[in-house]
C-alpha cells in the first residue's frame, strides 16, 4: 500500500498548485470544538445511588434506642524495626477495661506483652488447653476453628490486625479455650499471661476494681441479641399474669452527624469572561469541571472521610475479612450475610470487581448481571455490584468492598445534604459571586455540603483485606 | 481529579483565628433534623410477611383432618452421665410396639438392658443380610442407611440422627434379616437392645406380651400411603362386580390451635406525652417501637413456640437430616421433594451463606427473583428467605425450613383475628389502662397469633445442617 507523501517532497514541490490547499482553506472556516475534556470524571455512583436526606439546620441527629456497647474495638500498636509494642491507651478497646482511665497503669500493662512469632499453620491456641492469656494479633491473619456437633472441626471466623481473643482471662483464668486458633500467614501477636497480669495487679488496686465491676455490669444489663436495651414483654401465657411494663429506651447523648463541606474559589478573569464566550461560555465551561472535580471530591470525602466516611463508620462487628486473601464467592456470601436485611448494594474498586470476577470464573461460576437505571452492572446474588474508584487500595494491593442497605425507611444508609442553599446551582451545591478584584479577576465561591449517616449500625458491612492482585 | 482544579482540603486551616461566627455557636440557632429513633433489633420479618394469614374467630382454630392410623414415630431422649448414655424408659414409648404401654416398671427393666456401642466415622453398625436381631436407639450421631439397588448396587435410604431408632419390629418377635445397610456418617453413640435380652424379659412380664400382640393384631387395618384410613374404591372392574361401600372417617379429636398471646404494658409518663411533642410525637414512636419488638417476639414464637411453633410443630417423618453435614443442593432437593408446591425456604443468613459456599464450590449459581420487591436467593426457582429468629446451637447447626402455604392448598397458616377492641393493626391492640398516682400512663399492648399445619406434609425441616465448616 503506498501513502501520499506530506507536502514538502520534491514531487509536490515540482508541480505547480492548481487549487486552494487546506491550510490556507482552515483560515476561513471555524474549527469544530469540543467542550474541555477531563479524565477524572467517574460515574461516581454512590452519589447517585444514595438516597438524600434534607438535613434542615445543617445537623442530623440519630437517634436510636439505647445499646449496651459491648466496646470490642481493634486495637493499635506502634512498632520500632521489629519490635512491635501495645499503644497502652488501646488497651481500653478489651471490653473489660473500657473505660479504665489511669494510663500510669495501662502503660504498665502493656509493658507486660511478650511479642511472639507464628508461621503459616501454626496452633496459637489449642481447643481445651487452659485460657490463661489474652492474645492482641499485632500482624496477620489467624483462623478461629470451633469443634462441631459431632466432634469434627467447623471454621468460627478470621481474625486479623488489631484483633484480640481471650480478653475475659482479665478477670481470672477462664478454665480451657472453646477453640483452635491457626495462623493463617505468617502471624505477630502479643501475648499477656494470667501469672504475668496478677503480678502487676495487686500493686494496681484500681485495676482489679474496674475489671469485676466491668464484668458485674455486663451479666446485669438486660439486653437483647443486638445488644439494645430489652423491651419486656411476655408471650405464651395463660390466666393472668402480671404482665411486665416497659418503656422504650433511647441513647442520651446521640451522635449528631453535621454536614461538611467542600469548597473552592473559581477565578476566572473578566476580560476572558466578557470576549471569549463564542460558541462555548467560559465562565460556565470552567464552572462544570470545578463542579465535576467538587462532586468527585465529595464522593471520595463519603468513603474516606475519618468522620463519617463509610469506610471509617462501619461498625466493627460489621467488618470481615477475606478468608484466604482474593475476594471469592464465598467471601461475598459471608459479607451477604452481615447485611442480610435487604441488602442494596455492593460497592468495589473496579480492580476489586475484576478480582471477584476471576474468583468467580476459577470456581465456574457467571454471576448474571443486573439492571440499574439503564446500566448493565455486575450483580451477585442479585445486589449489584457498583464500581467506585474512590475506595483505596493499598501499597500491598489489598482493597475493600463494601456492602450496604439505603434508605431513610428501612434504616439503612443516607446522604445527608441541604437544598434551597442560597444562589443554589445544583441540589445542594451554590455557586456565590465573591466580586470582582483590582486585577480585574471575578471570583466565585463553590460550595458543596453533604455527609453520610449509618442509622442502625447493621446497615453497612465492610469486607476488609481484599487481595486484588494475587499471582495463581 | 484534573490537575488544574485544586480543592482545600477541610481542616487545614485550623490555626487561623475565626474571624466570624463559628458553626458551633451557630447551631444553637438552628434546629438539627432528627431522625425517628433507629431499632437494630427490627428486620424483615419474613415469616410474617409471606405467610398467609387466617381469621381464627373465637380465638380457635380446629384442623380435622382424616382419621389417621397414627403410628406414633417418635424421637427418643436420653440422659448421659459422663460418658454412659442411658434412655429415658418413659421415652421408649415412642417406639411404635410400645406406643401407650402403661406399666413403667417394664420399660424401666426394659431401658435397663440396653448396651451402649460405639462406632467411628465410615464405621458399619448394621450390615445388610446379618440377623436383625436388635433394637437401636441412636443417641449421638447421624448414621446413613444404604438398601441393595435394583442392580446390585447401592442406594441411599435416608440418614437418621440423634433420637432416632430402627429395628423396633424385632420386639415383636419377627427376627428377619436386616434388609439395609447402616453406616456411621459421623462418631456415633448407639444403644442396642438384642432380641435375647427382650426374650428374656418377656417371659415375666405378661403385660408386655399382651401388649404387643394387640399391637400386631391392630396394625392389619387399611390404611392409605400417608397412614389415613382408607376410602374404599373398585376400579378397572368388568361386569356385575359389588361395589364397595365406603366413608372417610375423621379424627375424633381433633387439634384445636388456640392463638397464643404476647403482652407487653408500656409506660409513658404524662409530662413526656404531652410537652414533648415538637416534631415527632412522643408517645407514637414508643409505641411504634413497642409494637416492633412485639411483632419479632411473634415471629420468634411462630418458629419457636414448643407448642405451635413451626420448629416443634413439623412432623418427625419431615424432618430430614444433611446427608454429610453442611447443607448441599442435594439436601435441598431432597426436601423440596417432600411436598408439592413449596412457597418458600426460611433459613438463618448464616445458613444461606453456608448454602451459597456449597454451591460455589460445586460452581453452580442460581438465579436470584425478585420477591415482595427485594432480591432473594432461589433454589429450584423457591426463594430462600432469611430469619434470625431460627436458633443456631452452640455447636455451630441450625435449621431449614420449607412450607406449603394457604388454607386452600392443606398448608401452613398464620392464624389471627382482626377487629379487636382498640385494634391498632391487625390481631394487635393497644388499650388505655389508666393514668397511675405518679402521673404515668400505661398502655396494654397485646398481639394474638399462632400457626397451624393443616397437614403434616405441608412444613419440612433439614436439621443438623453444619454453617461452620
Amino acid at each position: 500500500m503506498t501513502v501520499t507523501d506530506n507536502p514538502s517532497s520534491d514531487v509536490d514541490a515540482t508541480r505547480a498548485q492548481s487549487s486552494l490547499a487546506t491550510a490556507a482553506a482552515r483560515n476561513l472556516a471555524t474549527t469544530t470544538k469540543s467542550v474541555p475534556q477531563m479524565q477524572g470524571i467517574s460515574s461516581r455512583w454512590l452519589l447517585k445511588v444514595l438516597p438524600w436526606v434534607q438535613a434542615a439546620g445543617g445537623a442530623y441527629r440519630v437517634n436510636r434506642r439505647l445499646s449496651y456497647a459491648v466496646g470490642d474495638g481493634r486495637v493499635t500498636f506502634t512498632n520500632t524495626g521489629s519490635e512491635i509494642r501495645v499503644i497502652p491507651q488501646e488497651l481500653c478497646e478489651l471490653p473489660l477495661l473500657r473505660g479504665f482511665d489511669d494510663d500510669a497503669v495501662l502503660a504498665a500493662l502493656s509493658l507486660k506483652f511478650v511479642q511472639r512469632e507464628y508461621a503459616p499453620g501454626d496452633l496459637i491456641v489449642e481447643s481445651g488447653q487452659r485460657a490463661d492469656a489474652v492474645f492482641l494479633i499485632a500482624h496477620g491473619k489467624v483462623n478461629k476453628i470451633g469443634v462441631g456437633e459431632f466432634g469434627d472441626t467447623t471454621a468460627l471466623g478470621v481474625l486479623a490486625d488489631g484483633d484480640h481473643f481471650g480478653g475475659d482471662v482479665l478477670a481470672g483464668p477462664q478454665g480451657e479455650w472453646g477453640f483452635t486458633v491457626k495462623a493463617v500467614t505468617p502471624v505477630t501477636v502479643l501475648t499477656l499471661d494470667w501469672h504475668s497480669f496478677e503480678e502487676m495487679n495487686g500493686a494496681a488496686g484500681g485495676l482489679r476494681e474496674h475489671i469485676q465491676h466491668a464484668r458485674a455490669r455486663g451479666e446485669n444489663a438486660k439486653r437483647d441479641e443486638s445488644g439494645e436495651a430489652a423491651i419486656e414483654m411476655s408471650s405464651g401465657h395463660e390466666g393472668e399474669v402480671e404482665l411486665p411494663a416497659t418503656f422504650v429506651d433511647y441513647e442520651l447523648s446521640p451522635r449528631e452527624y453535621e454536614l461538611s463541606v467542600a469548597q473552592t474559589v473559581l477565578r476566572v478573569h473578566s476580560r476572558v469572561a466578557d470576549l471569549y464566550n463564542q460558541p462555548m461560555d467560559q465562565v460556565e465551561q470552567q464552572l462544570r469541571l470545578t463542579i465535576e472535580a467538587l462532586r468527585e471530591r465529595q464522593e471520595h470525602e463519603l468513603i474516606n472521610n475519618r468522620e463519617f466516611g463509610l469506610l471509617h463508620n462501619a461498625d466493627l462487628s460489621q467488618r470481615i475479612h477475606t478468608r484466604s486473601g482474593p475476594p471469592t464467592p464465598d467471601d461475598m456470601d459471608e459479607l451477604l450475610s452481615t447485611v442480610w436485611k435487604e441488602p442494596s448494594y455492593f460497592l468495589a474498586h473496579p480492580r476489586a470487581i475484576a478480582a471477584f470476577g476471576r474468583e468467580c470464573s476459577r470456581v465456574g461460576i457467571y454471576p448474571a448481571s443486573t439492571d440499574l437505571g439503564g446500566h448493565q452492572v455486575p450483580s451477585w446474588r442479585g445486589v449489584p455490584i457498583l464500581p467506585c474508584n474512590k475506595i483505596g487500595v493499598s501499597a500491598t494491593r489489598t482493597s475493600s468492598i463494601l456492602l450496604m442497605r439505603a434508605g431513610e425507611q428501612n434504616q439503612g444508609v443516607v446522604g445527608l445534604h441541604q437544598t434551597g442553599l442560597p444562589d443554589e446551582y445544583q441540589p445542594g451545591l451554590s455557586v456565590r459571586f465573591m466580586g470582582i478584584d483590582e486585577k480585574a479577576v471575578i471570583s466565585y465561591l463553590v460550595s458543596a455540603y453533604y455527609s453520610a449517616a449509618v442509622l442502625v449500625p447493621d446497615a453497612l458491612g465492610v469486607l476488609e483485606n481484599v487481595e486484588i492482585g494475587r499471582e495463581g | 481529579m484534573g490537575t488544574h482544579v485544586t480543592v482545600t482540603d477541610p481542616g487545614l486551616d485550623e490555626v487561623v483565628a475565626p474571624s466570624s461566627l463559628s458553626t458551633r455557636a451557630a447551631r444553637n440557632l438552628a434546629s438539627t433534623t432528627k431522625s425517628v429513633p433507629q431499632m437494630q433489633g427490627i428486620t424483615p420479618r419474613w415469616l410474617l410477611r409471606a405467610l398467609p394469614w387466617v381469621e381464627a374467630g373465637g380465638g380457635a382454630y380446629r384442623v380435622n383432618r382424616r382419621l389417621t392410623y397414627a403410628v406414633g414415630d417418635g424421637r427418643v431422649s436420653f440422659t448421659s452421665t459422663g460418658t454412659a448414655v442411658k434412655v429415658v424408659p418413659q421415652e421408649l414409648r415412642e417406639l411404635p410396639v410400645l406406643r401407650e404401654f402403661a406399666d413403667d416398671g417394664v420399660l424401666a427393666a426394659l431401658a435397663e438392658r440396653f448396651q451402649q456401642r460405639e462406632f467411628a466415622a465410615g464405621e458399619v453398625v448394621v450390615q445388610a443380610g446379618r440377623a436383625a436381631d436388635e433394637v437401636v436407639l441412636i443417641a449421638h450421631g447421624k448414621v446413613s442407611a444404604t438398601g441393595v439397588g435394583q442392580y446390585g448396587e447401592e442406594t441411599s435410604l435416608g440418614v437418621l440422627a440423634d433420637g432416632d431408632h430402627f429395628g423396633d419390629e424385632v420386639l415383636t418377635g419377627t427376627v428377619d434379616e436386616w434388609p439395609f445397610t447402616v453406616r456411621a456418617v459421623t462418631p456415633v453413640i448407639v444403644l442396642v437392645l438384642p432380641w435375647r435380652e427382650v426374650r428374656a424379659l418377656n417371659g415375666q412380664a405378661d403385660a408386655l406380651r399382651a401388649h404387643i400382640e394387640a399391637f400386631v393384631a391392630r396394625s392389619g387395618k387399611p390404611s392409605n400411603r400417608a397412614g389415613e384410613a382408607s376410602i374404599e374404591l373398585s376400579s378397572g372392574h368388568e361386569g356385575e362386580v359389588e361395589l364397595p361401600g365406603t366413608f372417610v372417617d375423621y379424627e375424633l379429636s381433633p387439634r384445636e390451635y388456640e392463638l397464643s398471646v404476647a403482652q407487653t404494658v408500656l409506660r409513658v409518663h404524662t409530662r413526656v406525652a404531652d410537652l414533648y411533642n415538637k416534631p415527632m410525637d412522643q408517645l407514637q414512636q414508643q409505641l411504634r417501637l413497642t409494637v416492633e419488638a412485639l411483632r419479632e417476639r411473634q415471629e420468634h414464637e411462630l418458629l419457636n413456640n414448643p407448642d405451635f411453633g413451626l420448629l416443634h410443630n413439623a412432623d418427625l417423618k419431615q424432618r430430614l437430616h444433611t446427608r454429610t453435614g453442611p447443607v448441599t443442593p442435594d439436601d435441598m432437593d431432597n426436601l423440596i421433594s417432600r411436598r408439592r408446591k413449596t412457597a418458600f425456604f426460611l433459613a438463618h443468613p448464616r445458613t444461606i451463606a453456608a448454602f451459597g459456599r456449597q454451591l460455589n464450590q460445586r460452581g453452580l449459581y442460581p438465579t436470584p427473583v425478585d420477591y415482595q420487591g427485594t432480591k432473594v436467593n432461589t433454589w429450584r426457582g423457591v426463594p430462600i428467605l432469611p430469619s434470625n429468629k431460627i436458633p443456631i446451637s452452640s455447636h455451630g447447626t441450625s435449621s431449614i425450613l420449607a412450607m406449603r402455604v394457604g388454607e386452600q392448598e392443606n398448608g401452613v397458616i398464620g392464624l389471627h383475628q382482626t377487629g379487636l377492641p382498640d385494634e391498632y393493626e391487625p390481631g394487635l391492640s393497644v388499650r388505655f389502662t389508666g393514668i397511675d398516682e405518679k402521673a404515668v400512663m400505661s398502655y396494654l399492648v397485646s398481639t394474638y397469633y399462632s400457626a397451624a399445619v393443616l397437614v403434616p406434609d405441608a412444613l419440612g425441616v433439614l436439621e443438623h445442617v453444619e454453617i461452620d465448616r
